[in-house]
């Protein structure tokens, strides 16, 4: 294959619409040309399109409808230098015993061979990084990215892309363990930026099943410096294809982590998502669905903990194209101290698209006075055939049940505990891996005062 | 989809008619002449003609909302006749019987008897002609309880310390683009003040009419429930059929104090343009209501079948502890209509509480928006909020949105949101016509059923005439 040796191709002087993502792109990719200096064509022209956009766009603020609750001017005055990749401590305890020998580990978007174990995934299924993707697969892989550059964040993570994780099961592979997918960012002298990317192909027939584990090297509340995780995720389905995502947020309260999920479903497909998140200073999921095949089946669950002041934000769409589409969603969240849980659903039902049912759901817990909610469903229906509902609801405990609890001899704490955890178990047994389920439940205890 | 349904919907409007009759009008265009001029037509007091050309400089600041999901031209506001009246005969007024006869005749024509003997006993009109209020009735019967009702610029004259201080104290002049255009060139509309204690003998109501081809009609209510006050109140409008767009950007401020009430109606048929959408009013209103006082409440009642474009949000901001807000909506669009409507109910006071029903009804190449807000402040601590939007879709080309916005700032507050799409199914059809019932009163029958919790809602004489004018409106769409 060849490849160019000249990486960076935008000049010196081209003047950015907004100059701190012009900063960020920068440097990212100065950083890149002393690291991977040489890229293969089509990965360069694919970025070369992206920073051509990056140029153009600027970043949102609350004056945007899409970013009307969730406020970057935070952001904007850390000023971010691209990571640097160095592991200390030991990344075992992030590994589920279910996934020991299906594992990849991304330190700051980058491959760490020698963390990750693959040695478990059966003939069929490729799972690496882009490097070691086998030639057969590798002529294939340019139609997995879409050109889709209107998204800043989106565009400045494709506009710097090195390397990715890659997992692409052949057609008829089932794997029925998961495989997990560890991206961990590490800090450095100052505040650090990292851009995960990565790309799941799951051809006809085949299945998967992924945990896209997001943490931090240090956890808890310690005073170290920003982060900053810009992850792009793309998910392919292929007729009759199943995949369920776990993706679990657990960075440190000191992380800006601004994810995009985009899932294309073919004819017959199944995708799941378990989304499910706790740390981070500032979290916005971007869950972008279409439905290119008819009779899909999309099911988008999430669970969002949050206390301090942590903010939350969930964006999901699902556009529909195709007849007898199924849509189920549910989407909740727990909300303490002063946090802020913000939640925007939306899908489209056009005109083609008959016969399809969807629901969607969002439920939200207020723990404290100061806790708060913005919450917006919002439904697009142009097909008259179709059955389509959504609800949402905002309360706090309800004293009925808490009372209930208590003439039966528990405490007031524990009759609240048992109240929140039956909220978020909703969520969290639609999980399927034990020790996930686990983990999740211990660390959840934790954060629930 | 049967003839016989898509007959039942395709009823051609009937108040389409034009009265030729002589109108005095200002030149075309809006500058701070035309306001001044405006102004000194209607003698008015200094204090509103700053109010106007305030609001005029924040216009001027201002951009049309883009966020509304309806699509048309470009407005050319230099291009609107700002003010049109019914030439006046030279001396004042005194009774109806001098009333330009050709007018009458036209209220007639609209079941509007403004003669007193013929109405109905229990209604007192307000008319409103293009800029100008025509007549009021019962205005003596009222003022023996002390009500006051009339038109602004009578209000305006004989009220102005009333006036000063309630204008804009809801709606604020730069509240909003067409809020604020309103503020700047409203020529007329009617007030209402209800005095402490005072429970309104009749129902109030005002009728609009736009009759001029190429005027803007930018009216202004303004309703004052003192305290213990309550009124019940209700608006109709029509307009004649022409093939360009007229634009109506009115704004409704309504004032409760304690334990205040105040009922709010609207049955809104405006000329909403011919099956291909040419033609049609553009209705841009701002209607917001301020509980100001504890246990006060206002509720909302609309039925919203005509207009080329809706744009419409009938809100309540809930300051007073334990006030009520009630949203009672239908929205029924066909042809090429387009509606974005819903409502605001903003939750400030303690244990304040509100209800939000919408049905949204969309047929052939419509487009139906329900937009809400429901927003609990820090301090509204115990307060509640019910919303339910259902939408109901007739044949594949019509389009039903919503876009509920909820927000929660403290965790006493109890809020739940539901909404549904439906279609009207064979199977329903099919279960009527085993019954012998014929498809269209089966539809009507179903329609009827889907909006029935905001029917009877309505005032007794508006809740038959609205049924019947939904299934009207309806005659023909299915099929």
């Amino acid at each position: 294959m060849s490849t160019s040796v000249m990486s960076l191709k935008l000049p010196a002087e081209v003047e950015f619409n907004d100059v701190y993502l012009g900063k960020l792109l920068k440097s990212t990719q100065e950083q890149q040309l002393f690291f991977t200096p040489e890229i293969a064509d089509w990965l360069q022209d694919l970025r070369n399109k992206a920073a051509t956009a990056v140029v153009e766009l600027r970043m949102p603020s609350t004056k945007d409808e899409e970013w009307r609750f969730t406020d970057l001017s935070e952001l904007l005055q850390v000023n971010f230098q691209p990571a640097t990749v160095k592991l200390t401590s030991d990344v075992t305890r992030f590994a589920l015993p279910e996934a020991t020998q299906s594992r990849l580990v991304f330190v700051n978007g980058v491959y760490c061979a020698d963390l990750s174990d693959v040695s478990a995934v059966p003939e069929g299924v490729y799972v690496g990084n882009l490097g070691n993707l086998p030639q057969e697969n590798r002529g294939k892989i340019t139609q997995y990215f879409s050109e889709n550059n209107l998204e800043v964040f989106t565009a400045l993570n494709t506009a710097s892309i090195s390397d990715l994780a890659v997992i692409w099961a052949n057609p008829n592979v089932v794997e029925e363990n998961p495989i997990q997918l560890i991206n961990i960012s590490v800090g450095g002298e100052g505040p650090s930026f990292s851009q995960p990317r990565t790309l799941i192909v799951a051809e006809t027939g085949s299945c998967l099943q992924l945990v896209e584990y997001f943490v931090s090297e240090e956890c808890g509340e310690s005073k170290a410096n920003f982060y900053f995780t810009n992850a792009v995720t793309e998910i392919w389905l292929a007729a009759n294809a199943q995949v369920i995502h776990n993706r679990i947020q657990q960075e440190s309260k000191n992380t800006f982590h601004l994810g995009k999920s985009a899932i294309a479903q073919g004819r017959d497909s199944r995708y799941t998502c378990n989304e499910i998140s706790l740390g981070g200073k500032l979290y916005r999921h971007n869950l972008v669905v279409r439905q290119t095949g008819e009779q899909t089946e999309t099911i988008l669950n999430g669970l969002t903990i949050i206390k301090g002041e942590q903010l939350a934000d969930t964006h999901s769409t699902v556009s529909l194209t195709q007849p007898h589409g199924n849509v189920n969603q549910l989407h909740k969240c727990i909300v303490d101290e002063k946090a802020r849980a913000v939640f925007n659903g939306k899908i489209f039902v056009p005109q083609a698209a008959q016969m399809t049912n969807a629901t969607q759901i969002n439920r939200n817990l207020l723990l404290s006075p100061k806790a708060r909610v913005n919450t917006k469903p919002e439904l697009q229906i142009t097909a008259d055939n179709v059955k389509c509902s959504h609800g949402a609801t905002v309360s706090q405990l309800e004293a009925d049940e808490v009372f209930y609890l208590r003439s039966r001899g528990l405490s007031e704490d524990n009759a609240r505990h048992l109240l929140i955890d039956a909220f978020a178990a909703d969520i969290i047994e639609r999980i399927p891996v034990e020790s996930l389920r686990q983990r999740l439940t211990q660390c959840f205890s934790c954060l629930v005062p | 989809m049967s003839t016989a349904v898509t007959t039942l919907v395709n009823q051609p409007y009937k108040y389409g008619f034009i009265t030729d009759i002589e109108a005095e009008t200002v030149p075309r265009g809006l500058n701070e002449e035309t306001i001044r001029m405006i102004s000194a037509l209607k003698n008015e007091p200094e204090f509103m003609l700053d109010f106007r050309l305030k609001a005029y400089q924040q216009w001027q600041k201002m951009a049309e909302p883009t966020w509304p999901h309806v699509n048309y031209p470009a407005i050319d506001y230099q291009n609107i006749i700002y003010y049109s009246a019914p030439k006046k005969k030279d001396k004042k007024l005194n009774s109806l019987e001098e009333v330009d006869p050709a007018l009458l005749e036209t209220f007639e024509k609209l079941g509007i008897s403004l003669s007193e003997q013929k109405r109905l006993s229990n209604v007192a009109v307000d008319a409103i002609f293009d800029s100008v209020s025509i007549a009021t009735t019962f205005k003596e019967k009222l003022a023996e309880d002390g009500v006051i009702f009339c038109s602004i610029s009578e209000a305006l004259q004989e009220h102005p310390e009333l006036v000063k201080k309630y204008l804009g104290s809801v709606v604020p002049v730069g509240d909003n683009y067409f809020a604020a255009l309103n503020s700047a060139v409203f020529s007329d509309g009617s007030f209402v003040f209800i005095p402490k204690g005072v429970k309104c003998p009749m129902e109030l109501s005002t009728y609009f009419r736009i009759n001029n081809g190429e005027t803007g009609q930018f009216e202004r209510t303004l309703i004052i429930a003192e305290d213990g006050a309550s009124v019940s109140y209700l608006e109709g409008c029509t307009a004649p059929m022409y093939d360009s767009n007229q634009l109506h950007a009115a704004v409704v401020e309504l004032v409760a104090l304690d334990n205040a009430e105040i009922k709010y109606s609207t049955v809104q048929n405006w000329y909403a343009g011919d099956e291909n959408g040419k033609g049609g009013i553009y209705n841009f209103v701002t209607k917001r209501g301020l509980c100001k006082g504890v246990n006060s409440k206002i509720s909302w009642t609309q039925v919203e079948t005509g207009s080329a474009i809706t744009w419409k949000y009938p809100s309540c901001v809930l300051v007073g502890d334990n006030s009520i807000g009630e949203f009672y909506s239908i929205a029924l669009t066909n042809h090429k209509q387009q509606a974005d409507t819903g409502t605001k109910m903003i939750h400030i006071g303690k244990n304040t509480r509100s209800t939000i029903i919408s049905k949204g009804i969309s047929a052939g190449n419509s487009k139906n928006s329900y937009r809400g807000l429901v927003k609990m402040g820090p301090k509204a601590k115990g307060a509640r909020n019910y919303s339910q939007c259902d939408s109901m879709l007739i044949g594949n080309n019509a389009e039903a949105n919503t876009f509920p916005y909820i927000q929660v700032d403290n965790n006493t507050a109890k809020v739940e949101h539901e909404a549904s799409t439906s279609k009207i199914g064979e199977d329903q059809l099919f279960y009527f016509a085993q019954r012998g019932i014929s498809e269209e009163d089966a539809v009507s029958m179903l329609v009827g059923g889907f909006c029935k919790d905001v029917l009877t809602q309505l005032p007794m004489e508006f809740a038959s005439e609205a049924d019947k004018l939904l299934s009207l409106k309806l005659e023909g769409t299915v099929g």
